[in-house]
């Protein structure tokens, strides 16, 4: 089946006054029909302007590389047909749902206008019909009676409800979710990802998560993207990138989080801090703080290929794609000590 | 437990803020309940995870214990006396004993000042040392933290958020204090970056037999550093115990449905977790609900609920470090996914609740 989504070979710089910041390089994935992909990553990965980029949402960047949506490149595309696209097949929630709704106008009204312009055709009385219906739809009660409070009068977790409502509003077939969940509390996030969830299967909505969540990923993704730098550093289904990584950072990444088991543990952190985005060093970008660099890595960036004979398994690391011949190489890195 | 074992004790501690309601001239006089009786023991050397949603007091309380607010009611006691109504200069040298690490290392520290200086202002205020003293003490703090004591004369935006969290851990140990208060210290930050923090705070604690209080919305962390975790709702520790017992045996609803909202990254724990999810937003702390503040919406909620106010004590015979208040509490095993409340002639707010078999 084809792609919904295929990027390809994506790069994005900023000019600022301290140089250029190259916030994506090269990124590359694809997100199928139903689908649920999480992009996962530190802060400064590029995992938001990547996405942001294919939406039309950076301006000013300079942009290289091919989204194709449905058969169209959203990068080269018209402004009028982007518009077309964005809003109606693509839905988008961010993090902070109070900075993406309007404060003066009701909430009713801003769904009705969002219907309205994409759909010339359809009556005001029906567009407030089919908004209040989103409403109730991700669970908002009382939908008919809130549709005319304003945001303000909302919780968080149901700001956040009246943004997936809004997103959904078309019935896109792309939702791209940019770290939804993580202004919100734990209980009220299981609340939110409940309603992503059964509206994805309602609607068969194909779904990008941006998040720095493993647990989130763990509970949603069905494939994943591990950002770092801004390029992929590991491709994967959901449980090879929790039991079967290759990529040294998803290993670090991993290893950092709290145990689940053992309490009170020292926990391991990645060495060091991400490096600068205007200056970056030759080679592997994770090559200053990974445990199993060799010389390789400080000169030559590794490309992203096919791992242990999986088409689903790609990563970027100059370590070996064999299973066993990777093992006894990081065993043999190790004990050679950190350099 | 005796008096003597815990450093800090509190007991009844409310602390309430006015809040103005309505226009300008018709000055209301509610209050927001932020923290509605706490009792509370800290032993000395150890860590006490104190845990609870937006809103819940949990920074309220950290605040009132180290008297950045004075409470409403109620007393403190730290180190067997009781600070709660100390004057500013009576509270002054045990200022000393308690230090606070916040969670925003972006706003806590001056941006317009150098490094050296913010570690070097306990010493200063407090009169301790002076001159190329201090800056040694600085340098050494610098050190003990992970960071380069050549940089003492670099501004704040040059460090990356986890360095600038070192920065508020230095200054929070100048003084050597007994109580650390850890409000959301590492919440700001990157996993990887989460990590060297965390283990930070561990290997300083066993240095300096130090005692914390380590408040944190994210259930993982707070497991991974308490000895004993105290879960507060809507102004009031619901449920505390052993961390273990916590984690395997929560037998306050509300506690078992935070723990299974947690999100684990590991897909098959993921896969099998039975999660509960919540009807609702937690009500206002200005009128909190009658009886038990978490009927509105436990899934095991009855009549009893409404009228009586559970207090906090061992249920089902557990031990008695393991203190519940709750008038049901659940067995080891008991499925709060199939409970439903029960609970005549009220009004329940069913705000929200993801309709049984409804969608999808």
């Amino acid at each position: 089946m084809p792609s919904l989504l295929s990027v390809r070979d994506l790069h994005v710089s900023f000019d600022t006054s301290d140089g250029v910041v190259q916030a994506v390089r090269g990124l590359s994935f694809d997100v199928r029909r139903g689908d649920t992909l999480a992009i996962v990553g530190e802060s400064g990965s590029g995992k938001s302007v990547a996405t942001q980029t294919i939406t039309g949402l950076t301006r000013g960047a300079r942009i290289s590389g091919e989204a194709l949506f449905d058969g169209i490149d959203l990068l080269s595309a018209e402004p009028a047909t982007l518009r077309r696209i964005r809003g109606a097949r693509i839905g988008m929630i961010f993090q902070d749902p109070l900075s993406s709704l309007h404060p003066y106008y009701r909430v009713g009204w801003q769904i009705v206008e969002m219907i309205q312009a994409h759909d010339q055709e359809i009556s005001k009385r029906d567009a407030r019909g089919r908004a209040a219906e989103l409403l109730s739809l991700v669970g908002i009660p009382q939908a008919s009676k809130r549709i005319d409070d304003y945001p303000h009068q909302f919780s968080g977790g149901m700001r956040q409800r009246v943004m997936i409502a809004m997103a959904m509003a078309l019935n896109p077939e792309l939702l791209i979710a940019d770290e939804p969940t993580t202004a919100l509390d734990v209980t009220v996030q299981a609340q939110v990802l409940h309603v992503m969830r059964n509206l994805q299967q309602q609607f068969g909505t194909a779904i990008i998560l941006i998040t720095h969540d493993l647990g989130v990923v763990a509970q949603t993704a069905d494939h994943v993207v591990v950002m770092y730098a801004g390029s992929a550093m590991e491709r994967a289904r959901r449980r090879e990138i929790f039991y079967r990584h290759h990529n040294p950072y998803t290993e670090g990444l991993l290893l950092s989080l709290p145990a689940q088991g053992e309490a009170g543990e020292r926990l391991t952190p990645i060495k060091g801090t991400p490096p600068s985005l205007i200056d970056l060093p030759p080679g592997c970008p994770f090559a200053p703080r990974c445990p199993y660099v060799f010389d390789r890595c400080r000169v030559e960036t590794p490309p992203l290929d096919d791992v242990f004979r999986d088409p689903f398994h790609q990563s970027a690391c100059w370590l070996s794609a064999d299973e066993a011949t990777r093992e006894r190489q990081r065993a043999a890195l190790k004990a050679t000590g950190t350099s | 437990m005796t008096t003597d074992d815990a450093l800090l004790r509190l007991v009844g501690v409310h602390k309430h803020f006015p809040v103005q309601i309505g226009a300008l001239l018709s000055r209301g006089h509610e209050f927001v309940h932020a923290v509605d009786g706490v009792d509370l023991q800290v032993r000395r050397g150890e860590t006490l995870g104190l845990v609870g949603e937006t809103g819940c007091g949990k920074s309220t309380l950290a605040r009132s214990i180290a008297r950045l607010y004075d409470v409403t009611s109620g007393s403190v006691w730290f180190d067997g006396r009781d600070i709660t109504r100390l004057s500013r200069r009576a509270m002054r040298p045990l200022r000393r004993e308690i230090q606070v690490i916040f969670q925003d290392p972006y706003g806590s520290l001056n941006p317009r000042r150098r490094v050296g200086s913010i570690i070097g202002d306990p010493f200063a205020i407090h009169g301790v040392a002076s001159g190329a003293r201090r800056k040694k003490q600085v340098q050494e703090l610098m050190e003990l933290v992970g960071l380069n004591p050549e940089h003492y004369n670099r501004f704040p935006a040059e460090f990356s958020g986890g360095q600038r969290q070192r920065i508020g851990v230095a200054r929070a140990l100048a003084l050597r204090p007994k109580l650390v208060i850890c409000d959301e210290p590492v919440s700001a930050l990157d996993v990887s970056i989460q990590a060297q923090i965390i283990n930070l705070l561990a290997d300083l604690q066993d240095e300096f037999d130090l005692t914390y209080v380590f408040i944190s919305h994210d259930l993982s962390v707070v497991r991974h550093v308490s000895d004993r975790i105290a879960v507060m709702y809507l102004g009031k520790i619901v449920e505390t115990a052993p961390t273990p017992q916590l984690f395997e045996a929560p037998r306050h609803p509300y506690t078992r449905a935070l723990l299974s909202a947690l999100p684990v990254p590991d897909p098959d724990v993921s896969d099998s977790q039975q999660r509960v999810i919540l009807a609702g937003d937690m009500p206002s702390p200005v009128a909190p609900p009658s009886g038990c503040r978490f009927h509105t919406r436990c899934p095991k909620a009855r009549n009893d609920c409404v009228k009586r106010e559970p207090p906090l004590v061992a249920v089902l015979g557990d031990a008695d470090d393991h203190a519940t208040a709750c008038l049901f509490p659940l067995e080891v095993g008991e499925s709060l996914i199939l409970a439903s409340p029960q609970i005549e002639d009220t009004v329940i707010d069913v705000d929200a609740a993801p309709e049984p078999g409804g969608v999808a």
